[in-house]
């Protein structure tokens, strides 16, 4: 394969296993938010907040895509 | 290294991450420590109108035209208890499921047992009604199946190839009620500490019941050596496979002499917090202690493994003392005693 199809898939898995990093790692804290709002509403925005840090791990991988492909 | 990944696998975070959040919120919302003192100096009617601003108003409003005083309180507080408990059955799924089910089945028992009462003493249907906690493997359905029936032979009858079964024929065959109950309850921890700890939950949970079984052990030796009683009076009194306490510890401590037995609990888990307390305390206040103690050991090991059984355990433990303790001040209120009596009941963790 040549390099530039190695870095192709390089950058694909950059993306697809921070995603599925990023959902192992959501699943619990989801669950708790979720938990969290049904027991009171007001947890609602505290809930979202933690739900959506770790996916700034998909966000790293989305720049080393971006480096792998463009730089 | 297989064991330990098989171990790691076996449990779902997301799983316990919704319940264990759940009843975070809820364990918020249980009475605090320094609301007792409040309590403490009302009136009974100022207990009530207290309740019915706090989470038992549902259960307030809907008895309350039916019901006054200490009656009120008294079956709110049951009512209360069944719906939370089976809140928590409801709101689980999977491993916590069951492992919270397998553990409410004691109020199968309960029920059980104030029903055997209940009809002894020819107690009217409403009143034996009113303290049963539906919380357990039978609904309520069942249990109103049971009130009806005359005999307490048709009530063993009911439970006819269950585990329970063994200690309602005996008590049909007239047994004394006590070893009725020790029978029950043993029957009910042996299956429980009795589970196959193959996974981490498993672990905690096995480990929270035999804790558990340690606490009951202690205070029924305690109990019985302040009343004089034999080994051999003490022994089927024993509940086998404590942590700490088995029944081969449990025959070495009984046979001892009060102040001996005092020294040798020394090193055991619940010992070492009380032990200075305990020099010349009334038994009733060492057993409170003992309460205090556990529920304090539960909280504190729910803090270090917040994904697992614990803090759920420790919310069932925690809302059992909160109705435990609204009933103590109920009944004290009623009764008249005075406000430091009434406090040393209580158990404020």
């Amino acid at each position: 394969m040549p390099v530039e199809g190695m870095v192709a898939v390089g950058a694909g898995l950059a993306v697809g296993l921070a995603g599925i990093g990023a959902g192992l790692g959501e699943q619990g804290i989801g669950a708790a938010a979720v938990g969290a709002m049904a027991e009171d509403p007001d947890f609602f925005g505290r809930g979202l907040l933690m739900t959506v840090i770790p996916e700034t791990i998909v966000i790293f991988g989305l720049v080393i895509s971006f480096l792998l492909m463009f730089i | 290294m297989a064991g330990i990944f098989k171990r790691l696998i076996g449990t779902k975070p997301s799983e316990w991450a919704y319940v264990v959040s759940r009843v975070r919120v809820m364990s918020r919302k249980l009475i605090p420590a320094d609301e007792y003192n409040k309590l403490l100096n009302m009136e009974l009617d100022e207990v009530i109108r207290y309740l019915e601003e706090s989470e038992y108003k549902k259960e307030i409003d809907e008895l309350g035209f039916k019901y006054s005083g200490l009656t009120l309180i008294d079956y709110a507080l049951s009512l209360n208890l069944s719906r939370t408990y089976n809140k928590l059955i409801r709101i689980s799924k999977g491993v916590p499921r069951d492992l919270i089910s397998a553990y409410l089945k004691r109020y199968d028992i309960w029920n059980i047992l104030n029903i055997i009462r209940g009809k002894m003493y020819n107690f009217p249907q409403e009143e034996i009604e009113g303290t049963l906690i539906y919380a357990g493997e039978y609904d309520e359905e069942f249990f109103k199946t049971l009130l009806i029936k005359e005999t307490i032979e048709e009530i063993a009858k009911a439970f006819e190839g269950t585990p329970f079964y063994p200690a309602l024929e005996k008590i049909v065959r007239v047994c004394p009620m006590s070893e009725f109950e020790d029978d029950l309850y043993k029957i009910y921890y042996n299956s429980l500490a009795g589970i196959k700890a193959d996974t981490l939950d498993m672990k905690y949970f096995i480990d929270f019941i035999k804790m558990e079984v340690d606490i009951k052990n202690i205070k029924s030796i305690l109990r019985l050596k302040s009343e004089g009683a034999s080994v051999d009076e003490i022994m089927p009194k024993i509940i086998p496979r404590g942590l700490q306490i088995n029944e081969d510890e449990a025959r070495k401590l009984s046979a001892l002499e009060w102040d001996e037995l005092l020294k040798s609990l020394e090193g055991y888990w619940f010992w070492e917090e009380i032990k200075d307390s305990v020099d010349g305390a009334e038994l009733s206040k060492i057993e409170a202690m003992l309460d205090k103690l556990w529920a304090k050991k539960v909280l504190s090991k729910s803090h270090s493994f917040p994904l697992s059984v614990l803090p759920v355990m420790a919310f069932i433990l925690l809302k059992k003392i909160e109705v435990d303790n609204l009933r103590i001040i109920a009944r004290g209120k009623s009764a008249g005693m005075d406000t430091e009596n009434i406090k040393e009941q209580l158990v404020i963790v």
